[in-house]
């Protein structure tokens, strides 16, 4: 049991070092000339874009492994992913529109990014859906790994019809190509690492709730057989 | 291969004697129709006509949603999904039969429906009726493969009927936009876009594909 005790320990005083020392960047780095304040958001949004997308891809990946080895863990790990990356992907949804109110005018726009995050974040939540709709822990385990594994192999195409639909792409390029003014460039750094902290932490104790749920359920079981 | 032919068989056969399903989805997509129509800006004039090929693929993949509902609706009466999941054939040929019932019954309400549009919107389809069913069956073959996959997993959870949209909609995206530029160009200009057909052609091999193999482990009971 000390591994389970000291790994929560362990990842929430990451998630408090780097939140602190990303705080103090955010709060110190220059405000934008051209957007002004409002261009801070963005240090929250961008990495919880690297959030949402490291929660799906893990529960695509353990979904794989799932359907390969009928692991029960493994089953485990994909939902609590899943879950962590709904939450982030929810924050980007939320800063994103507000950003985007005060810097292009209006609150969304159906450029080809946002329609595609969107998209992930309804397959995603269906993927939750799924999963408490269905009785049997080995049947939702089975058909949730189903539509999860299918559901990343089709971002690619949903990438290209929204493409050939035409999306006006006026969502900033990626960061680098010397994209950042002075002093904006350690938030983005630490506002990634306490993005990547929180993700670790908020799993390792969703797996723990996992893990004792499955722990009552074979109890219950035992229980059961002994009375019958 | 005989599998394939003697699912798609039994579908077919037991739905021309109840008719449930296709009466089902063929009403449903008049319904649409008429409230399309009625929320169309009145009068029916270019601007009401200029959405139509949207409206169509409204009206086409939500009576195709209700369809691939009952699908696998029937096969839960007598454990009759256990008997084909114990069939000692290929699971993969199993889903071709089923998929391709429910894609000739989509064709019949998509070609039914597609009438009364023409009605409504005083639409002229004859000249490009060939082309158009070519469209409307590719969208309707990515529909029904992804579709049969996802309503073998809808029929075993809660809330069955309210499943299946959820799991199929967020995917379908590919095909509902391939289908809905190609058919605007067919049905505004008269021309058929490559770049529409190939995103359509891929995205039904792909589906058609993944569905095949992922079937499978659907019916892993």
């Amino acid at each position: 049991m000390t591994q389970s005790t000291s790994l929560p320990r362990l990842t929430a005083a990451a998630l408090g070092v780097s939140a602190l020392l990303w705080a103090f960047f955010v709060w110190r780095a220059p405000i934008d000339a051209m957007q002004g304040p409002i261009q801070k958001i963005l240090y929250i949004h961008v990495p919880c874009v690297v959030g949402a997308y490291l929660g799906f891809f893990l529960t695509a990946g353990a979904s794989g492994v799932y359907l390969w080895r009928r692991g029960e863990r493994a089953d485990r790990f994909a939902a609590a992913a899943a879950e962590v990356g709904v939450l982030f992907c929810t924050l980007v949804l939320l800063t994103g529109p507000i950003w985007a109110k005060g810097t292009w005018g209006r609150w969304w726009t159906w450029d080809l990014r946002l329609t595609l995050t969107l998209l992930l974040y309804l397959i995603y939540v269906s993927y939750l859906l799924l999963r408490s709709f269905t009785e049997g822990s080995e049947r939702a385990a089975r058909f949730s790994a189903v539509y999860a594994v299918v559901g990343v192999l089709l971002i690619p195409l949903n990438y290209w019809a929204i493409d050939l639909a035409g999306g006006r792409t006026v969502h900033p390029e990626n960061l680098g190509r010397g994209s950042l003014g002075a002093g904006m460039g350690a938030p983005f750094a630490l506002g990634m690492l306490t993005a990547v902290a929180a993700f670790a932490h908020l799993l390792v104790r969703r797996l723990e709730v996992g893990a004792l749920r499955a722990e009552r359920e074979r109890l219950d079981a035992e229980a059961l057989r002994r009375e019958a | 291969m005989s599998a394939l032919l003697a699912i798609l068989w039994k579908d077919l056969v037991s739905e021309w004697r109840s008719r449930d399903r296709l009466v089902a989805m063929g009403v449903f997509a008049l319904l649409v129709v008429i409230v399309l129509y009625l929320a169309a800006p009145p009068g029916g004039g270019p601007e009401a006509r200029a959405h139509v090929p949207g409206l169509l693929w409204v009206a086409w993949s939500f009576a195709g949603v209700l369809g691939l509902n009952r699908a696998f609706a029937s096969e839960l009466e007598n454990e009759a999904l256990s008997v084909l999941a114990l069939a000692p054939v290929d699971r993969g040929f199993v889903f071709l039969g089923k998929a391709l019932a429910s894609f000739v019954l989509l064709l019949l309400v998509q070609a039914a429906s597609a009438l009364a549009f023409a009605l409504a919107f005083d639409l002229d389809l004859r000249p490009v009726a060939g082309r158009l069913a070519g469209v409307a069956a590719l969208g309707a073959a990515g529909l029904c493969t992804l579709g049969t996959l996802f309503s073998a997993i809808a029929v075993r959870t809660q809330y069955r009927e309210v499943m299946l949209p959820l799991l199929l909609l967020p995917l379908l995206v590919p095909v509902l936009l391939g289908a809905v530029r190609a058919t605007q160009a067919l049905l505004l200009e008269g021309t058929l876009p490559w770049p529409a057909l190939q995103l359509l052609l891929v995205t039904d091999g792909v589906f058609a594909i993944v569905s095949f193999l992922c079937f499978e482990v659907v019916l892993d009971e």
